[in-house]
Order: structure tokens, then C-alpha cells, then sequence
């Protein structure tokens, strides 16, 4: 199968699952506790202003024809105003889905940094003590809850040592560039990364380990190639697909972690929003933010299938 | 098949392992990205970054919601009178000239003419005269009105709710007319937080249009609106065009940010990141005076109001009732619970708030006594009930543990109540259906500089299916008291309506209080002219960085 052709398949595939993601979205408006119409117009409206505010906003047609409606929107990029602030949901929602990108992109390097030089520092020296320390650390890792390795970070590294800023993407008064961005996103870079370095590591290493005790590899050894060689050419190159398509795996699941990040450190991006819409009941915002997250959990693991099948001679 | 012992491998790992070093280090350089010492907030002149729990809501005045947002609108729209919270201080906010120089009242209470004050105009250069004045009232009232706020009337019901009529008198006078007197109506009409009556450019209305101009606030007052980017910051600086000299804001620029985390926002402060933040932890008091910080608070009229379910079997009995009131030890509660951030408090007036008296109490902390009761009511042995509560909030800190050691106290007197947590939205929703069915008790914050908030508990219209008087409370007298108190010619009048309120409520035992919080914030060291009247809000107009 070309290529192209495969990612095609992959998207058709991705359209029943974002159906079933806009099906609950929408449902979640009607399964929420709670009166969009009281919500909007404030707890000393009148019964009568209800009623008229209901019937503009059609909550009192049935519900498969408000999903129909409320699809249809949807596709024309409408998702509606926001509650809280009377701008268009995607205006908001825009500016958040950059912040938030670059804070996921920033958390996938380190993943994938750490990962793999982890990986190759261990897989290598099975059951050395570099081995095991690189196991024991991924296991803290792993069992370190992203909202309290937040605040040690910003504790230590933030208020004791002052090395990196405590809050937002850039200094409030003197706004910089590039520099104070990278600047910003080092500790919530780490913190988003921490448990998916863990998840990485334990699997690119494992396949790794497999692929040292393949009978190629000690054909390689007999034909006289390095160590290094063989670690670097053989192990690596086959090892590859394992690793990106755990890695490749990780897009959605750090774009869904950094919402935590970014309450924390102040991060200006999808999660933040999703927390102030939360509190204030701004149900198209809180669509818009699920909606997103969805969105780019089912690309990211597209991106990882495509990236694992053009690594892949075999499934060509 | 492992290079466990060869010497090749630890060649190779003596290798890796200068390469990750390097990489290690080169990704740590990339990261610093040439900024390697925190630059703080202080780098420029006089701008005050000032954090909050949570973001903004809308700043159109007509339709903004929420306390929190009132103190960035208050700054920016002024209406007729002010309330002057540049002094500080316990005492009740003096009512102030502000766009309009004086006012008369007529005789019987209902018409009052304001003169306005000349030669102000709003930030965009329109002038500020009669007809603006009408133009807003048009907007917040007029259903026909080309440029009317459609969400106005059901949020501004408190202010608007005697209206008459209105009219230009001449080009700086402007006359409101009532149905019937109304004692608090100029207090009323200084507050905010569920709309707010202050007065808009009405060029910038028309400019933008009824949606838009929100995103471009236009009004007269101190600060002029800058920048704000939603979920972010919003910037205000000074209106060097301020016509009152005396309020002419200190600081060129305030940044005003939305932290929701207490621990960033504490953090961020010590670290310099930030200039004011609103309520820091209880617990983390101690941490930041250590580091330098002033701790501000001044008293404030957000009162904990409990409610109890009339419609309740077990509450049904009012010595049931008057048994909870008399269990909780409130004084003990505001010097452990609170830190001594709060004042105890009793009955339904709260501190701030016209009729507020210091020595008054519903009911005496009395265990043995409550007991007693419980035990003349047939519940010798006590009994169990449930606690709906609310994380609140804004301001609300801890709620969950008052309702633990409300808990405690109750179980000295036998009644075991269990405690179930709501996040705010999902809380006002279930208390505009009134009380659940086993739940015996609730409690949220309120309490206001007006007694405008006691319609929406104590009045038979606030009864379930509408907010918010939920433990089904109905005693006619108590509604034409209420009414009374509005039409009340004199304050001395209207404070006695309110104490004959204030008493019914008691002898029904029908709602108490627990507690007064007090408003905290916290400063950096060179932070000066920050004052806290007792009210939500605050002025920004004497905070200046030395």
C-alpha cells in the first residue's frame, strides 16, 4: 500500500471515531447538570425571560435535530459564543491550541530525548547497574502525579533556586521572544514529560533487548562488527518502529496532561481555558476544549501509525 | 545475548555516555536560551501586576457577572455616585459624588434629579451629559431599544426593580423616576457584580456594535482599558484625563491575571512575578511573611450563611433548629478554623451591611443546652442528616473543612451528619431546587453591602423553583417586611425593618451564620496604598510601587 493511500485509510478511520467524539460532546451539554438558559441569564431572571431565551436557542426542539443543527455548525467552524465572555468560541479557543501545542511539542522532545538515550544507555548493559538505575528511575517516573511534581519543580527550581519563572509563557510587563518562551517551558516542559520519558524508555528498551538476543545480532558479532556498530546500526535502526509508535502515541496523551501543566504553571493554553470555562459554566468553551483534545489525540496517533509504517520495509 | 563483560562494551558505554553528557548539556544551554536569570516584574516603571483566583467575565457593565469582575469595571465606568473605598477601614463605604455633582430627592422618595458634573468626558472624547444617560438606560432597561442588553434586565432585577421611569431634563440634569421609595437606591446603584449600573460611551456602542464593544470598554472612570487577552491578562493604565484629581491613579499600568492555582499564585508572588495576589492560603501566611511579604486584609460583608431544610422531618421541629444553632462554637471556629481571618457571626445581617449590629446574636454556643432541646424535640439520642456543601469560589477557602468542623460540633451534640462536596456551578443549581430530600443543612457564602441579596433567601419569590431560598423558608411577614425596608424613608427606618427581619428569622431559626471571612491579600515588600474597605471589592486608584 503507497503511502498516501494509507494515510486515506487512516482517516477514514478517524471520521466514525470523531463522529463518536461529537455525539458525547454534545450530549455532555444535555447530561450536565444544570440550566444553559439560568446559566446565561443569571439567577434573578424571570421564568417568562426563560422561556424566550430557551426557545432562541432551540432547547425545546428535539434532541436529534440540536445535534443535526449543532453539527452543521460545526463544520462551518462555528462552535458557538462563549458564555463568559461574548466572542466566538474559536477566537478564544485559536490562540489556546498554539500555547498548548507548543508546550506538547516541547514535552514530546524531551520524551523522545530521554527516551531514547535512555533506552540505548540501558538496553544495551541488561541487568548492569546502569540498567537498573535506568528502571528504578523510570518506575519514580512514572508514580510521580503531574500536579505534585509541578509544584516540587516550581518550589525548588522556580522560589529556591530562582532558575526558571514560576508562571504564564512570557514575563507579564516586559513581554520577549523566543528565549524567554524556551525560558517559560522548561519546568512544565519536564513535568508534562515525566511519566511519558517513563513509558518510552520501558518499552523502546524492552524491544530492544529482544532485538539484541536475535540470531542477526550474533551473526553480526561473529562477522567482526563493533559493539558500537552493532548497537547503533542494527540495534537502533530495528528498534525504531517500536519507538515511534510509542512515541508518536505519547502526542495525544501529553496534549491531554498538559491541561494539569497548565493550571499549574499558569500556562496560557487549552487546559487553562478548560478550567475557567469549567468554573464559570461556559458550555460552548468546554465543548470547544474536549472537542480539540479529541481532535489531536485521534491525529497523533495517526501521525504515529503513518511514521511506524513509512519506518517499516516490511508493511510496504 | 549481552555484552555484559567485554571491554568493547564499556568502551561503548564510556562513549555513550560523553554523548549524552553532551547532549544533556546542550539541550540544558538550548532550554536557558540566553536568559538565565529570572527577569522579574519589576523591570519597568510603575506597573502593578496583580493576580487573582480566576479570570474575568464579560466587561460589558451592562451584562459582567461576578464580583471578581466588578473590580476591573468599577475602574473603568463610573455611574452618578461612587462608594469611597479609599479610606479603608470597619466603616460602612460613604456614598460619593461621582458623574453626577449632586442629586435631590423628592419628598415622598421616588424621584431623584441628578446634576451632572460638566466638562467630563468618556475615554473616546465623547462628552458626558444627559443624553448618555439615558442612552444607558435605554440599554439596561428598554426592551425596544436599538442597543438594548438583552441580558441586562434578568441580571440587574436588584437595581431596576422600582423602576418607573427616567428622563433628560436638560442637557446635565437627569431625573429617575420609582414606584415606591427605595432607601438603599444609591448604595445599590454603586455596587456591581450582577450587572452594574454605570455608564458607557455611547459612540463606543454604537461603534462597535452591542456584542463588540465589550472587547473595546469605553467608559469616564480612572483607568482606561489597554489590552486583554482572554485566560491571560487584562491591562488597564491610568486615564491621565481623570476628572477627579484625587483619585487620579498612582500607577501608570495595572496587569490584572487570572491564577486559579493558590500555590502558583503564592509562588509567583514570592518570586517577583507578581506584585498582589488575592486570597493566599491561611496556612501559607506564616511562609509569606518569612519571605518578606505584607499581608493585607481589611473586613469584608461575605458572610457563611447556613441554611436549614424546613420541609426536613427532622427540622420540621424549630428547638430542632434552634438546637443546631446554639451547637456551633463560632468563636473557637474563626480563631482555628479561619486563623483568625474571620469574625464570628450571627443571624442574618451581615457585617457591612445596612442594620448590622455588632452585639447582636441569634443564639448563644450552648452544647449542653442544644442537647437539652434536641432531647425535649424526641431525639433524646440525636439522629443522622446530611450536609450539602460547595467548594465556592473566588474567595472561599477551605470550604470543606468548615464543614468538618461544623461536623465536630454537631456529633458533641449527638447528630452525626454526613458531608457531600459540589463544585459551585452544579451547588447554586441544586439550591435553585431546594434542598435535597435527606439533606438537613447548606451553606454558602453571600452577604453584601445592600440588602438587595436577602430577596433572593429570605422572600417566598425565592422559593424553589428560583434561587435561592432552598431550605423552604415562607413567612409573609417577612416579604412585606422586605418591601418595607425598600420603601423605608430613613435608614434609621429601614435598619428597623431589617431588625424585625433579622428577629423573625431568629425565633424561626430558619437560617444562621457561622462566620464573617475577612479579605486577604498579599503584597511584595515595596507595595504601598493598598486599602481594603469592608466591601468584595476595591479600589486601585492609591496603589502605587515604591
Amino acid at each position: 500500500m503507497s503511502i498516501i493511500a494509507f494515510i486515506g485509510t487512516r482517516m477514514l478511520y478517524a471520521v466514525p471515531v470523531l463522529l463518536g467524539v461529537t455525539v458525547i460532546v454534545f450530549l455532555s451539554l444535555q447530561l450536565i447538570p444544570g440550566d444553559i438558559a439560568l446559566t446565561l441569564l443569571g439567577r434573578m431572571a424571570t421564568q417568562a425571560q426563560l422561556e424566550a431565551l430557551r426557545l432562541d436557542l432551540g432547547l425545546d426542539r428535539p434532541l436529534l435535530v440540536q445535534y443535526a443543527g449543532w453539527l452543521l455548525d460545526l463544520f462551518r467552524g462555528d462552535i458557538g459564543n462563549s458564555i463568559s465572555q461574548q466572542l466566538p468560541v474559536t477566537q478564544i479557543l485559536g490562540p489556546k491550541i498554539v500555547n498548548s501545542l507548543i508546550l506538547m511539542a516541547g514535552s514530546l522532545a524531551l520524551v523522545l530525548a530521554a527516551g531514547f538515550l535512555l533506552s540505548v544507555a540501558s538496553a544495551p548493559r541488561f541487568r548492569t547497574f546502569a540498567d537498573r538505575a535506568v528502571v528504578a528511575l523510570t518506575l519514580v517516573l512514572a508514580s510521580l502525579p503531574v500536579f505534585w511534581l509541578g509544584i516540587v519543580l516550581l518550589y525548588f527550581f522556580g522560589f529556591k533556586w530562582k532558575l526558571f519563572p514560576i508562571s504564564g509563557m512570557y514575563n507579564m510587563v516586559d513581554p520577549g521572544g523566543l528565549g524567554q518562551l524556551l525560558h517559560h517551558m522548561v519546568l512544565p516542559a519536564i513535568t508534562t514529560a515525566a511519566s511519558s520519558i517513563a513509558v518510552v524508555t520501558r518499552v523502546t528498551r524492552s524491544r530492544m533487548i529482544d532485538v539484541l538476543g536475535q540470531p542477526y545480532v550474533l551473526a553480526a558479532r561473529a562477522r567482526g562488527l563493533s559493539r558500537r556498530q552493532i548497537v547503533l546500526r542494527h540495534a537502533v535502526r530495528n528498534t525504531l518502529p517500536t519507538f515511534a509508535n510509542i512515541g508518536g502515541l505519547q502526542i495525544g496523551y501529553l496534549f491531554g496532561s498538559v491541561i494539569f501543566t497548565e493550571i499549574i504553571f499558569n500556562w496560557p493554553g487549552v487546559g487553562l481555558l478548560l478550567f475557567d470555562a469549567i468554573m464559570q459554566r461556559d458550555v460552548p468553551v468546554i465543548q470547544g476544549c474536549v472537542l480539540v483534545v479529541a481532535i489531536v489525540f485521534v491525529l497523533g496517533n495517526m501521525v504515529s501509525d503513518v511514521i511506524v509504517h513509512a519506518l517499516d520495509p516490511r508493511k510496504r | 545475548m549481552m555484552f555484559r563483560k567485554s571491554n568493547a562494551s564499556r568502551q561503548i558505554a564510556r562513549r555513550m555516555r560523553d554523548r549524552l553528557a553532551g547532549t544533556a548539556l546542550v539541550l540544558l544551554a538550548a532550554s536557558f536560551g540566553g536568559t538565565a536569570v529570572v527577569d522579574l516584574a519589576h523591570a519597568e516603571g510603575n506597573t502593578i501586576v496583580f493576580a487573582v483566583e480566576s479570570d474575568f467575565s464579560r466587561l460589558d457593565p451592562h451584562a459582567s457577572r461576578t464580583w471578581n469582575t466588578f473590580k476591573v469595571v468599577r475602574h473603568i465606568f463610573e455611574t452618578f455616585v461612587e462608594e469611597d473605598l479609599t479610606k479603608g477601614g470597619s466603616e460602612t463605604p460613604a456614598i460619593v459624588p461621582a458623574l453626577a455633582e449632586s442629586w435631590d430627592v423628592s419628598e415622598d422618595g421616588k424621584s431623584y434629579t441628578f446634576h451632572l458634573r460638566k466638562g467630563v468626558q468618556f475615554h473616546d472624547g465623547t462628552p458626558w451629559n444627559a443624553e448618555a444617560a439615558k442612552f444607558n438606560m435605554d440599554r439596561m432597561t428598554d426592551k425596544n431599544f436599538e442597543f438594548h442588553q438583552p441580558v441586562s434586565p434578568g441580571l440587574m432585577g436588584w437595581m431596576w426593580q422600582d423602576l418607573a421611569g427616567y428622563e433628560v431634563v436638560d442637557e446635565n440634569t437627569f431625573e429617575i423616576n420609582l414606584k415606591q421609595p427605595n432607601a438603599e437606591f444609591l448604595r445599590r446603584m454603586a455596587a456591581g457584580g450582577s450587572g452594574a449600573p454605570r455608564m458607557i460611551s455611547p459612540t463606543a456602542v454604537k461603534t462597535h456594535g452591542n456584542d463588540n464593544v465589550e472587547q473595546h470598554p469605553v467608559g469616564t472612570g480612572p483607568f482606561k482599558f489597554v489590552e486583554r487577552v482572554v485566560g491571560e491578562k487584562l491591562v488597564i493604565a491610568r486615564n491621565d484625563d481623570y476628572w477627579n484629581e484625587a483619585r487620579k491613579p498612582k500607577a501608570d499600568q495595572i496587569v490584572l491575571r487570572g491564577i486559579p492555582e493558590v500555590a502558583t499564585r503564592e509562588l509567583a508572588l514570592v518570586g517577583g512575578e507578581v506584585d498582589v495576589i488575592g486570597t493566599p492560603s491561611p496556612d501559607s501566611l506564616e511562609f509569606l511573611k518569612q519571605q518578606g511579604m505584607q499581608i493585607i486584609s481589611g473586613d469584608s460583608p461575605m458572610l457563611y450563611v447556613m441554611w436549614i431544610n424546613t420541609k426536613d422531618p427532622h427540622f420540621k421541629d424549630a428547638k430542632v433548629r434552634k438546637a443546631m444553632c446554639m451547637a456551633i462554637n463560632r468563636e473557637d471556629m474563626a480563631k482555628y478554623q479561619r486563623k483568625g481571618l474571620a469574625r464570628p457571626s450571627y443571624g442574618v445581617l451581615n457585617f457591612g451591611g445596612p442594620g448590622y449590629d455588632p452585639g447582636y446574636k441569634d443564639c448563644e454556643y450552648d452544647p449542653e443546652g442544644a442537647k437539652k432541646l434536641l432531647a425535649e424535640a424526641g431525639y433524646p439520642d440525636g439522629f443522622t442528616t446530611r450536609m450539602d456543601w460547595t467548594f465556592g469560589a473566588g474567595a472561599d477557602v477551605n470550604t470543606k473543612g468548615d464543614a468538618e468542623w461544623l461536623q465536630r460540633d454537631f456529633e458533641k451534640v449527638g447528630i452525626k451528619a454526613s458531608i457531600e462536596m459540589f463544585d459551585n456551578n452544579t451547588f447554586w443549581e441544586m439550591m435553585s431546587k431546594g434542598m435535597r430530600d435527606g439533606t438537613g443543612l447548606t451553606s454558602a457564602s453571600w452577604g453584601e453591602s445592600t440588602f438587595a441579596w436577602l430577596d433572593q433567601v429570605l422572600a417566598a419569590g425565592a422559593l424553589p423553583p428560583n434561587c435561592c431560598n432552598s431550605g423552604y423558608y415562607s413567612n409573609p411577614k417577612i416579604d412585606e417586611l422586605l418591601s418595607a425596608a425598600r420603601g423605608a424613608a430613613s435608614s434609621e427606618e429601614m435598619d428597623k425593618k431589617l431588625h424585625e427581619i433579622r428577629d423573625i428569622i431568629a425565633g424561626d431559626m430558619a437560617f444562621t451564620s457561622y462566620y464573617t471571612a475577612m479579605s486577604t491579600y498579599a503584597a511584595r515588600p515595596e507595595v504601598k496604598g493598598f486599602v481594603l474597605a469592608p466591601q468584595h471589592w476595591f479600589d486601585l486608584t492609591s496603589i502605587t510601587k515604591q
